[in-house]
């Protein structure tokens, strides 16, 4: 009994270990055309898992309301871009970290103005009653977390490798002007980017809302999280952070069921303090983190 | 073809071009050379959108071009192999190929396949490359790397090509051999403009040379006007 309870917080742990994974993906996404993330990033999963409530309560069907609710974190991804980031990486600075906090800042009180301060429940037509899968209990509502972050992480990382447009996006990474010279447009891939990046955010908010509750602070911790993930697995490694958030997921969730939630935020802080010590760069990565 | 006017260009408050004007014909290969310093790089950079001129103008096919974006200039037809080759280093040889021609390859599927013949060409001219197409550009050989650059701009089927210093950092051996393809891709009727140190060499391929002094052009003519001139052979061809 006591071994199959620590199985079943290991595989829910790492299920919300998946979200972290997912929303630092979106950091990666921008991370390779730019060399720049989003400092706002939980903003946007919180704002979109919000307006995507909203299309809930407006009685859209679930299936509308998910491309809908990607589309409009992508439009913020766009948003962020044009105004917190392009005018930065033109002018060679790093004008972007404080801009993209403060569009962060923004918001998040726009989120308190127009939703309130109270946390809310997501309904979904997904049921979580659990069913077992060799002695473990899981909702078709955590299946469903795996789901959509494997198949959306998966179709990114396979666009990006079988099309040109994905070598593109590395040829930019690598070399802006000699990218240019080949006829891409650097603008346009950074925004790109930033667009999918907010579209995966979105994605993490509405995969997670209704295991959590939607509300403004609903994403500070997690992206908290994300943003350890990303620095321990290496900015440019997506297989990284799947492995890295599941792990950390599972962690936390036996950390707290052991020692008590006190103890829950402490082996991610561990992981991060260890990992920088040893390996700077990430365990899976090539990139080095200036200045962040 | 090809027609620069009167350009100025710098960076920042520094002004590097002072009214360079040059034409590059249709199937010609023109050369470019000066001291170093002289803003031959410049030039090039000003002529593919990578340095913002701040006036005069750049003509491709008669029309202006001059302040567009890099990207769309490129994809118009100037390909420019850029001084220290600039190759995408973590990107294998072929990948590298194959975005030179990304002005005309479609940006999801089927691009291998449309591009396969300009690959073969590629390849035919430089077997080299076809030995290390799986291997990262940045861990070939220096002449291997200027291979790739001149086969990458050659990819993009360019209207004119701006070949920058290809012989910077080779070996006798290999610049002779660059140059040795420079004249076969002129037998082709590739339009060129050619930067080079070597300026001896870079008479002998081109049909009509400029000669840069402190960001404009002092002396034009065809090589063999340039190497009767006491001056130019005093400094350029000592
Ligand atoms: N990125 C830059 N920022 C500031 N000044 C620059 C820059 N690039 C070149 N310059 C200056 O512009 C002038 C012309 O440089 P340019 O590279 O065009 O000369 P060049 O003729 O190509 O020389 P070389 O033969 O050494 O390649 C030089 O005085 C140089 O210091
Ligand atoms: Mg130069």
């Amino acid at each position: 009994m006591p071994l199959s309870i620590y199985a079943q917080m290991t595989v829910s742990g790492a299920l919300i270990g998946l979200i972290y994974a997912l929303i630092a993906y979106g950091f990666q996404l921008t991370y390779a055309t730019s060399k720049s993330i989003n400092f706002g990033q939980g903003e946007l999963v919180m704002v979109s898992a919000f307006f995507s409530l909203t299309l809930v309560d407006l009685g859209l069907p679930y299936a509308l309301v998910v491309p809908l609710g990607l589309l409009f974190g992508a439009l913020l991804g766009l948003a962020v871009e044009r105004a917190g980031v392009r005018l930065a990486l033109e002018q060679k600075s790093e004008g972007w970290i404080l801009l993209t906090i403060i569009i962060g800042l923004f918001l998040f009180s726009a989120a308190e103005n127009i939703w309130g301060r109270d946390d809310r429940p997501f309904p979904t037509p997904i049921p979580s009653d659990a069913f077992q899968v060799l002695g473990v209990d899981v909702t078709p509502l955590e299946v469903s977390v795996a789901v959509g972050v494997f198949a959306v992480m998966g179709l990114i990382e396979l666009l990006k490798r079988g099309t040109l447009l994905g070598k593109a996006f590395e040829a930019v990474a690598n070399d802006r002007d000699a990218g240019e010279l080949m006829g891409i447009s650097a603008t346009r891939t950074v925004m790109l980017s930033y667009g999918l990046s907010g579209a995966v955010a979105a994605l993490a908010g509405i995969l997670v809302s209704p295991i959590t509750t939607v509300g403004p602070t609903m994403a500070s911790a997690l992206v908290l999280k994300a943003f350890s993930v990303a620095v321990v697995a290496g900015l440019d490694s997506g297989f990284g952070v799947v492995l890295v958030g599941m792990f950390l997921g599972a962690l936390e969730s036996l950390a707290s069921f052991q020692l008590g939630s006190g103890w829950r935020e402490v082996p991610g802080l561990l992981l991060l303090i260890l990992a920088l010590a040893v390996r700077p760069t990430g365990l899976f990565g090539k990139a080095v983190i200036r200045k962040v | 073809m090809l027609v620069v006017e009167n350009l100025h260009a710098g960076y920042g408050l520094s002004e590097v071009l002072d009214g360079t004007s040059l034409e590059v014909r249709s199937g010609a290969v023109v050369a470019l050379i000066g001291a170093n310093g002289a803003g031959k790089t410049t030039t090039m950079r000003a002529i593919s959108g990578l340095v913002r001129p701040s006036r005069g103008r750049v003509l491709l096919d008669g029309a202006e071009v001059q302040g567009m974006e890099a990207a769309r200039i490129a994809r118009l037809g100037v390909a420019h192999s850029p001084e220290g080759r600039k190759v995408f280093g973590p990107l294998s040889t072929e990948d590298n190929l194959l975005l030179g021609a990304y002005r005309h390859l479609p940006r999801f599927f089927g691009f291998r396949a449309r591009a396969a013949r300009d690959l073969d060409r590629v390849y035919e001219l430089f077997p080299r490359l076809k030995e290390r197409r799986g291997q990262p550009a940045g861990t070939l050989s220096g002449g291997e790397q200027q291979m790739l650059a001149i086969g990458r701009a050659l990819m993009a089927r360019p209207k004119v090509m701006l070949l920058d210093e290809p012989s910077m950092g080779l070996a006798p051996v290999i610049v002779q051999e660059v140059f040795r393809t420079i004249r076969r891709l002129k037998a082709e009727g590739v339009t060129m403009l050619l930067v080079e140190q070597f300026a001896r060499s870079a008479l002998e391929v081109a049909d009509y040379a400029y000669v840069m002094e402190r960001g404009r052009i002092a002396t034009e003519g065809t090589p063999d006007q340039l190497r009767r001139d006491e001056r130019v052979l005093a400094a350029y061809l000592g």
